[in-house]
């Protein structure tokens, strides 16, 4: 599947034409990505700009800076060959961690939870970077192991996920270390794990989650918001139900923009960031939101191909993991606003409102957008 | 199969995503298209808020048209308690309220701070509800309110409507009076619907009926509520009305009962009843007099003309509740309490006024004739040893037969009578024909029974009460007091009227009805009533009859019509009355009650044939039938009759007495 080497390939290829690979941009993903951006400002500002005037701007603006921001990173990350950047992935990793330590120490504490640089009018999530971050790192170590990983590798590559899990875990911010967790999976299992090592895997993972669930590692507040999507009775129901009563109050064709009462009465908590879905599909119904759910489908399917067509491992390992950050966000966070999935604050891709999370995203699509476009190169 | 093959592994990771996104999109189609409407109705229940506009009530209407019970609109200055404390300290709250004192003084409503502060206090309203503070207050004063909000903060106001009573306490009986619903009585009522189908609801702070007409006719009395369903958003800003219905007034109740005969009866009561209580009577004892009541029906329908008690309540006093002082006044007035209608729950021997019944139950069994005849000696004996009854005063009456024997209330025949059906439930039988053994099934609440013994009866009483009878033996002596309405017979005011209602229409006994039909809502009394505002009308119920020959019942009107004329016992109260423009017929009745003073019964009907008015009266402590009750009767039927000859109160007592 790749015969080549990567510093060979790289070598030879990208010195005879430089600007060849724009002609293999990938134009779904393009389009998807762009169509999935404006509906997530449109949707942000739907939901954040209250029922009666004066209306608030301020969510509106501030996305479509997020969006200008991350489409200058992706601009980055899809121009320089991903073969060299192939030769910052630990840079960045090291980088990323000391944000992660540091966050620790100079973050702002919300929620209980400090994950947050507060600079002035922005506030910074190191915790969105380090997925692109861990992605890079796996991407290198599995590459290089080209298909044979054993016991050995598969648990340098866990000792490499574990660490900013482990600082992650201090903030604490359960929603970005199960996608870390993800992410982790799905590279080693493309990469080559071994079905008996992964069965193994998964045991203990199997043991870890109820020996977290019910242990005392978490707070009882944690513990309910994980089930309450099982007891829809308790408490930490509210939001689901408020949730579930919007999207069900769209119906088929939706209440219209600005006319979902659930949404634009602010019924639906966190609307503009974990429930940015349920705005959606109130507004825009069973129509709109299967829209936004197939232009998902359309770009995890277009992520998946380039995963495929990738000229090297490098490339197929990057895409598999922006591909396992991108459906678990979809489906943990489109799951928890429907009610099948546990409460755990995870931005949806693309929608969600929020700076980091918006250019961590358009980064990693970026990075696909690289490889599919070099993939003959 | 290599299943280390990236390609394979690839393809699985192709499998899950695939199936993520499947789950994703049924999930999505079984909230948006299966489970849509139970969900967003329960969205809706989130937010949106129902606040109901109680409606006004239905208007009760007399037999003419004229109005009894109608509505206005009051305004009224409310705080909302809850918050009022807990956002202000207690200086501040003082000036609050001695900002608002000051308001509603200068726009005309004089008020003290302390007034307002007791008000506010007022612990039948919970913390929930806005409470009123001023009633009745001008436009001006509401539209300050409403303006100037930031200096009233928590201060509002609404609009209710409430009952008005143009002719103030009377009929207050019938009438009843309305308040604020329980809890516990929310829970038990059954919703009627309006003429539109549309079901009338009740909320926590609605009006209900609670005695009297009021409550009898709530089904139809109470108005549609109206709704505003207010939209809020989440921090519990009001957003927008999302749906208004006007709130429809209930429908209209037409009465049998005529006010000018009501008012006068009321009148006739309580007037005879003060003279009672000033004036030795004839045997020279002043009557303790503290309470009576009248019933007057239409023999031809059973439909209620009046119905008089006294003493009575106002229900004005019932609007805004009733402090327990003044409950506590209302149930000791005299010694007796205003809160029971008598006329229709009081219990009473009807003493000779019963005789009537004794009278049709010897002819109709063939006991006597009409030209049979006994010596009346003044007593008359049973048993042996030899048990002695006698007339009152022991009067020698000579020969007695049933018309004489009626018209001066010789109790030595009817003695006479009652012994020679003793052993034989003839009286009891024809009592309950008469509709004694039962309440009538007066359309209006708490109505007592009455009862008419018979011996076996009398045997379970003393089984089942062994502490209050002793003895269950029936004897002579019983059928002989039974005969002339003492001892083991208690009536009411209202199944007297209603018996002498069904002899004189021939026999018909009808259940007795205070209202008439049901109006549409807001109907125009000022034109006649048209077919079409009428929604509903209770037609006369016959609920029995009493078997006579014409012979029996010829012989037994003669003797009542001898009774307000000549040597009738009740010809006294009749002095100066025109008998042949307006012929009455009655029976005196004057009953022992045990360590009190006799209770004054009168029962009768007019005109003589034909009639159109049958009617009794009852007395307590109140002496001879004729003086007391007797007086009362004419003085009402003064009104019936057009006629207003001399003052029945002023009429010299001569004749027979009872």
């Amino acid at each position: 599947m790749f015969p080549r080497s990567i510093s060979s390939a790289s070598s030879r290829r990208s010195a005879r034409n430089a600007a060849e690979p724009l002609r293999h941009i990938d134009p779904w993903l393009v389009m998807a990505t762009a169509a999935l951006s404006l509906i997530g400002i449109i949707t942000v500002y739907s939901a954040t700009r209250g029922a009666i005037p004066p209306y608030n701007n301020n969510f509106l603006f501030r996305q479509i800076i997020f969006v200008f921001l991350g489409t200058g990173v992706l601009t980055l990350f899809a121009i320089v060959d991903y073969r060299k950047l192939h030769d910052w992935a630990w840079f960045f990793y090291g980088a990323t961690t000391v944000l992660l330590v540091l966050v620790l120490v100079l973050g702002t504490e919300v929620n209980g939870a400090r994950s947050w640089f507060s600079l002035g009018f922005i506030q910074i999530q190191p915790a969105e970077f380090s997925k692109l971050s861990l992605i890079g790192a796996l991407a290198f170590l599995l590459s290089d192991f080209r298909g044979d990983v054993d016991g050995r590798r598969l648990l340098t590559c866990l000792a490499v996920a574990a660490i900013p899990m482990a600082i992650i875990m201090g903030q604490p911010d359960l929603g970005t270390n199960l996608v870390l967790g993800v992410i982790t999976l799905a590279m080693v299992v493309v990469g080559g794990a071994k079905a008996k090592h992964l069965a193994i895997l998964g045991v203990v993972a199997v043991i870890a989650v109820v020996g977290v669930l019910n242990s005392s590692a978490l707070a009882e507040y944690q513990r309910n918001r994980l089930t309450a999507f099982v007891d829809p009775t308790t408490q930490s129901a509210y939001n689901i139900n408020r949730s579930q009563e919007a999207i069900a109050n769209g119906g088929i064709t939706g209440t219209g923009l600005f006319d979902g009462p659930q949404t634009n009465l602010d019924w639906v908590p966190e609307q503009q960031t974990d429930f940015i879905f349920t705005a959606a599909a109130e507004q825009f119904g069973l129509l709109g939101s299967s829209i936004v759910l197939g232009l998902y489908a359309l770009l995890c399917y277009r992520i998946w191909r380039t995963a495929q067509l990738a000229r090297d491992w490098f490339g197929t390992l990057l895409c598999v993991g922006v591909l396992a950050m991108f459906v678990f966000s979809i489906f943990q966070n489109v799951g928890m606003a429907m009610g099948i999935m546990p409460i755990t604050g995870i931005p949806l891709h693309l929608m969600s409102y929020g700076g980091s999370s918006t250019v961590t995203a358009l980064a990693a699509i970026g990075l696909v957008l690289n490889v599919h476009a070099r993939r003959f190169l | 199969m290599d299943t280390d093959s990236p390609r394979l592994r690839l393809s699985i990771l192709f499998v899950v995503v695939a199936a993520c996104f499947v789950v994703l999109f049924g999930r999505l189609w079984y909230l948006q298209v299966m489970a849509a409407p139970a969900l967003a109705e329960s969205a809706e229940q989130t937010r949106i808020q129902e606040v109901f506009i109680e409606a006004p009530r239905g208007r009760i209407i007399d037999v003419k048209g004229r109005v009894i019970v109608d509505n206005r609109t009051s305004l009224i200055v409310t705080i909302d308690r809850k918050k009022f404390k807990s956002d202000f300290k207690s200086s501040k709250q003082d000036e609050l309220l001695a900002k608002l004192a000051d308001m509603l003084t200068a726009n005309g409503a004089p008020t003290k701070v302390s007034t307002l502060k007791a008000r506010l206090d007022d612990q039948r309203y919970s913390d929930f509800q806005q409470v009123p503070v001023a009633t009745d207050v001008t436009d001006e004063v509401i539209h300050t309110i409403a303006e100037r909000n930031d200096e009233f903060p928590t201060m509002s106001y609404e609009r209710k409507t409430v009952r008005v009573y143009p002719y103030g306490a009377a009929a207050g009986n019938i009438l009843g009076y309305t308040g604020r619903i329980t809890a516990e009585l929310k829970d038990k009522l059954v919703t009627a619907n309006d003429p539109d189908g549309i079901p009338k609801t009740y909320q926590i702070n609605s009006t209900i009926g609670l005695a009297g007409i009021e409550k009898q006719y709530e089904q139809y009395l109470r108005g549609t509520p109206g709704v505003e369903r207010i939209e809020f958003d989440s921090k519990g800003r009001r957003v927008r009305v999302a749906e208004y219905q006007e709130p429809k007034a209930g429908s209209d109740v037409q009465l049998h009962i005529d006010m000018d005969v009501q008012l006068r009866a009321e009148q006739a009561l309580s007037e005879r009843l003060a003279v009672l209580r000033n004036t030795p009577q004839r045997d020279g004892a002043i009557r303790r007099a503290p309470a009576g009541s009248m019933v007057a029906l239409d023999p031809q329908t059973g439909g209620v003309i009046a119905l008089a008690t006294y003493p009575t309540y106002d229900p004005r006093e019932f609007i805004n509740g009733l402090s327990q002082e003044r409950y506590d006044q209302l149930q000791n007035v005299n010694g007796v309490s205003a809160l029971i209608d008598r006329s229709i729950s009081g219990a009473y021997a009807p003493g000779s006024t019963f005789k009537l019944v004794t009278a049709v139950a010897a002819m109709n069994n063939g006991l006597i004739t009409r030209v049979d005849s006994l010596y009346d000696p003044g007593f008359y004996e049973v048993g042996n040893p030899p048990q002695r009854f006698t007339n009152a005063g022991e009067q020698v009456n000579g020969m007695v037969d049933v018309i004489r024997g009626l018209s001066i209330s010789s109790d030595v025949f009817f003695y006479w009578l009652g012994a020679r059906m003793d052993g034989t439930t003839l009286i009891q039988d024809t009592a309950a024909s008469f509709g004694f053994d039962k309440a009538t099934g007066i359309d209006l609440p708490n109505e007592s029974p009455g009862y008419v013994l018979t011996p076996a009866e009398k045997r379970e009483l003393v089984r089942k009460y062994p502490e209050s009878y002793q003895d269950g033996n029936w004897y002579t002596g019983d059928n002989v007091q039974l005969a002339i309405g003492q001892n083991v017979i208690v009536v009411t005011p209202l199944q007297l009227a209603r018996a002498y209602a069904a002899f004189a229409n021939g026999g018909t006994l009808y259940k007795p009805h205070v209202a008439w039909r049901i109006l549409r809502p807001d109907t125009d009394l000022n034109q006649p009533i048209r077919s079409s505002d009428v929604l509903e009308t209770f037609q006369p119920e016959v609920v029995g009859t009493i078997s006579m020959s014409p012979e029996t019942r010829d012989a037994i009107a003669a003797g009542l019509a001898g009774a307000t004329v000549g040597a009738g016992t009740a010809a006294s109260a009749f002095g100066g009355w025109d008998m042949n423009a307006f012929p009455v017929a009655g029976k005196t009745g004057t009953a022992q009650v045990v360590n009190r003073a006799d209770t004054s019964l009168f029962g009768a009907w007019a005109p003589f044939t034909n009639p159109r008015i049958a009617i009794a009266a009852v007395m307590e402590e109140s002496g001879f039938g004729a003086e007391a009750a007797g007086a009362a009767v004419r003085r009402t039927l003064e009104v019936v009759a057009n006629q207003r000859l001399t003052d029945a109160a002023d009429a010299p007592t001569v004749g027979n007495k009872d």
